[in-house]
């Protein structure tokens, strides 16, 4: 059988409590299945994570993966997975994150990087090609990410090096702190980073010297060629480059459903002084490109005047633009950008932070929670400087902000009030999209396996408003309109199984999904010209399919069910009052059974049957739910 | 990434050519790469007279006479040259004339030109700038 490129080809596994490290082939099998990435964290994440382990413990398990195509130029192939078990939701948990990072990490030799155990004495991991290290961390306690990797990069005096860091925030134990690469590229959501902190590992430093090789140089050239034109030639090309996600917000605005003041409405009368169009033109000095990407849509800004004038860094991305401005009622761009700055420096997720102080602002402003149960903070929507000192105190778990640290869903508990009221899924907090303006991206979040989120099979096409591509794709127009129901269970499941592919390939999902270039065609053309793998779309499409199920029977072993995949009650009980989506409510149990039908699984319960199982080969699952008496 | 595949079939940072240095934390990305030199510290500081110059004034390595010391690398000014797997120097050679990072920049952000044109001298290219940016004095 001939060799398996693409792949670095090995797996390293690093025993914290041991401090021993083993290196072991990349099996055959697992990438045929599995792919890369997502696909390999999951798989490993449901065979070694059992059920009931404490995500802080020592027998949870982190994991790096990149993908198949990261180190090679294919068109924006740089991301890295992180996955765990959770602390926040206390289901599967993962995040991914691009820049330079996962290809270093190719280039040192190693497709995955496992953490088990956990380390008494705080260590940073360093990778020099096939040398590993344990380093001492102990003067880096309590630094956050900027001064960690500066301090790094002094001790090695090398500034090569790429550095996936922990800040504070993940040393205090908040359960949303991620992990930061090139200082702001953040694996943020479902607290990988507490993870990571939890085993005494402040950072994994990489350095690689090595190269990547792919199985058909020549028809690879070619289809990298082809999709670059495509790239450059697309009319998304210049917005994207212009402003990054951050385009989204005055779409989102003008569709109605942006979520403003914690979902109480779905428009921001002060859209555009926070816009991404805003940030374009008076604040944004120029673009970079994460490793490999030919459409660098990542904006270095300056702020010029006032407070923060000097404040200057990357981003920010919708989500943590939108987090920061309309969903807690703040229409001052300064305050979001430093709000945005601080989270990174502390190593804190934008979106659950915003989160927590909108939900809190809402319990407020309805009176629901005095001042001085909140350290005596004016919480009124937008107030910038209880934003900002929250944030701090939620870093540092003081206060008020301690009680904030293990996300919403733990601080109603605490509180003992405001549970209907938190805007989660499985103990993660719903993005910037609000499901009641697009039923397709709600459907989504009602079943993704991370708890609410739209990045596990964002149907973008749904905005178009267009029948015909319904009609064309899946055989129903209504599966295109965004207010529509119909046809949102084969919508989802598609685009789940697309997302979960390009999440285990690792290019951009912004480019290689939302602008239709990876499609499974060519995903399996690319397949085989880099690792030489023969797959057919098909079996690229049933590779997605795996990932898709073996993270729900993760999930079903930690005792999910359909009762579990629903969405906030104001989604499902209260109208917008406003704009081109006013007046529809969120109608979620038709949309389900369409979806479980779609997939195979149990109507009445969500979980998958052993024939659907069986299908995709997981044969091994069907069999550990069963005895589980769960099938 | 198209360096190191046009020269050696394979992808790899380290064996590119051009070296992009980052500094995140002000948006910077350089490159570095051979600026062939005038006066060039490598070829005279070689023991075995390994690195000549060709006639469009790059550096060759003559890997049979090279003994692998490595002085190459550290004198030269803009750490240009690297060592391969076997303690051998490379660098930029300009792919005999027809580089390929100029034919396969996508942006055209890279051209290939005589240095008399391309390189003004630096009061004038910053004389150029005040104009571009519109900033008087």
């Amino acid at each position: 059988m001939a060799e398996l490129l693409g792949y670095a080809g090995k797996v390293l596994r690093v025993d914290l409590t041991r401090k021993e490290t083993t290196v072991s082939k990349l099996e055959r099998d697992m990438a045929a299945d599995f792919l890369g990435g997502r696909g390999f964290n999951s798989k490993r994440l449901y065979d070694e994570v059992k059920s009931g382990t404490d995500p802080l413990g020592p027998e949870n398990r982190l994991m790096f993966s990149s993908g198949p195509l990261v180190g090679t130029m294919f068109p924006t192939a740089c991301r890295f997975n992180v996955s765990a078990k959770s602390p926040l939701t206390g289901i599967l948990g993962d995040s991914n994150a691009g820049g330079h990072f996962a290809a270093e990490l190719k280039f040192a030799g190693y497709d995955q990087v496992i953490f088990q155990g956990s380390s008494k004495d705080p260590v940073y991991i360093l990778i020099n090609d096939s040398a590993v290290e344990f380093k001492d961390a102990s003067h880096l306690r309590g630094k956050d990410v900027y001064e960690t990797d500066e301090a790094i990069k002094a001790d090695l005096g090398d500034r090569r090096v790429q550095a996936a860091i922990v800040g504070p925030a993940a040393e205090n134990g908040v359960r949303y702190a991620g992990i930061y690469a090139n200082l702001m590229r953040a694996a943020a959501r479902t607290g990988m980073g507490t993870v990571m902190a939890s085993k005494g590992v402040k950072a994994l430093v990489v350095r690689g010297t090595g190269s990547i090789d792919v199985a058909d140089p020549a028809r690879f050239e070619r289809l990298v060629r082809d999709i670059e034109e495509e790239i450059y030639g697309h009319e998304q090309y210049w917005p994207r480059r212009r402003m990054g996600t951050t385009r989204i917000l005055m779409m989102a605005n003008a569709g109605g459903f942006l979520p403003t003041r914690h979902y109480t409405s779905g428009i921001f009368e002060y859209a555009k002084e926070v816009s991404g169009e805003r940030l374009a033109e008076e604040y944004n000095v120029k673009t970079r490109g994460c490793f490999a990407c030919t459409i660098p849509c990542s904006r270095f800004y300056v702020v010029k005047h006032g407070e923060f004038a000097g404040l200057s860094a990357e981003g920010p991305e919708y989500e943590a633009l939108g987090s920061l401005t309309s969903r807690v009622g703040n229409r001052d761009l300064n305050v979001a950008l430093k709000a945005n700055d601080m989270c990174n420096r502390l190593g804190l997720d934008a979106l659950t932070t915003a989160e927590c102080i909108s939900w809190a602002m809402e319990l407020y402003e309805k009176g629901l929670l005095e001042r001085s149960e909140a350290d005596g903070l004016d919480l009124s929507w937008g107030n910038g400087n209880t934003i900002l000192t929250l944030i701090e105190k939620i870093a540092r778990r003081e206060g008020f902000g301690d009680i904030l640290a293990d996300g919403s869903r733990a601080a109603a508990r605490k509180l003992n009030k405001g549970m209907d009221l938190t805007m989660q899924v499985k103990g993660l907090d719903i993005i910037m999209a609000d499901p009641r303006g697009l039923k397709g991206f709600g459907l989504g979040y009602a079943v993704a396996s991370r708890g609410g989120d739209h990045l596990r099979s964002e149907p973008f096409i749904e905005l178009s408003d267009d029948p015909k591509r319904g009609e064309e794709m899946f055989g129903v127009p209504e599966a295109t309109l965004r207010l529509a129901y119909r046809g949102k269970g084969k919508l989802v499941s598609y685009f789940e199984d697309w997302c979960a592919v390009i999440d285990a390939l690792e290019p951009c999902k912004n480019i290689m999904q939302n602008m239709e270039i990876l499609t499974f065609d060519r995903a399996a053309e690319v397949v085989e010209a880099v690792t030489g793998l023969k797959m057919s779309a098909e079996e690229v499409r049933r590779a997605g399919e795996r990932i898709v199920n073996i993270e729900r029977a993760y999930n079903v072993r930690e005792g999910m069910s359909r009762s579990d995949d629903t969405l906030p009650r104001r989604f499902r009980e209260e109208s917008l009052s406003e704009g081109p989506s006013r007046g529809t409510r969120f109608e979620q149990e038709p949309m389900l059974d369409e979806y479980y039908a779609e997939r195979g699984w149990n109507r009445d319960t969500g979980i998958p049957t052993r024939e659907s199982l069986e299908r995709i080969d997981l044969g091994y699952v069907a069999d550990e739910l069963a005895r589980l008496g769960r099938i | 990434m198209i360096c190191s595949f046009g020269h050696e079939g394979k992808f790899s940072t380290h064996l590119s050519r051009i070296t992009v240095i980052k500094e995140d934390k002000h948006g910077l990305d350089y490159p570095v790469l051979c600026h062939q030199c005038d006066v060039c510290p490598p070829i005279s500081v070689c023991p075995a007279d390994a690195l000549k110059r060709n006639e469009l004034g790059v550096i060759n390595v003559n890997k049979d006479a090279c003994t692998g010391c490595g002085s190459c690398v550290s004198t030269c000014m803009f750490h240009a040259l690297k060592l391969d797997k076997s303690s051998k120097p490379f660098t930029c050679d300009l792919c005999r004339g027809k580089p390929i990072c100029v034919e396969r920049c996508p942006t055209k952000a890279l051209t290939y030109e005589e240095s008399e044109t391309a390189m003004s001298r630096p009061e004038d290219a910053f004389a150029e700038l005040l104009k571009r940016w519109n900033i008087s004095g």
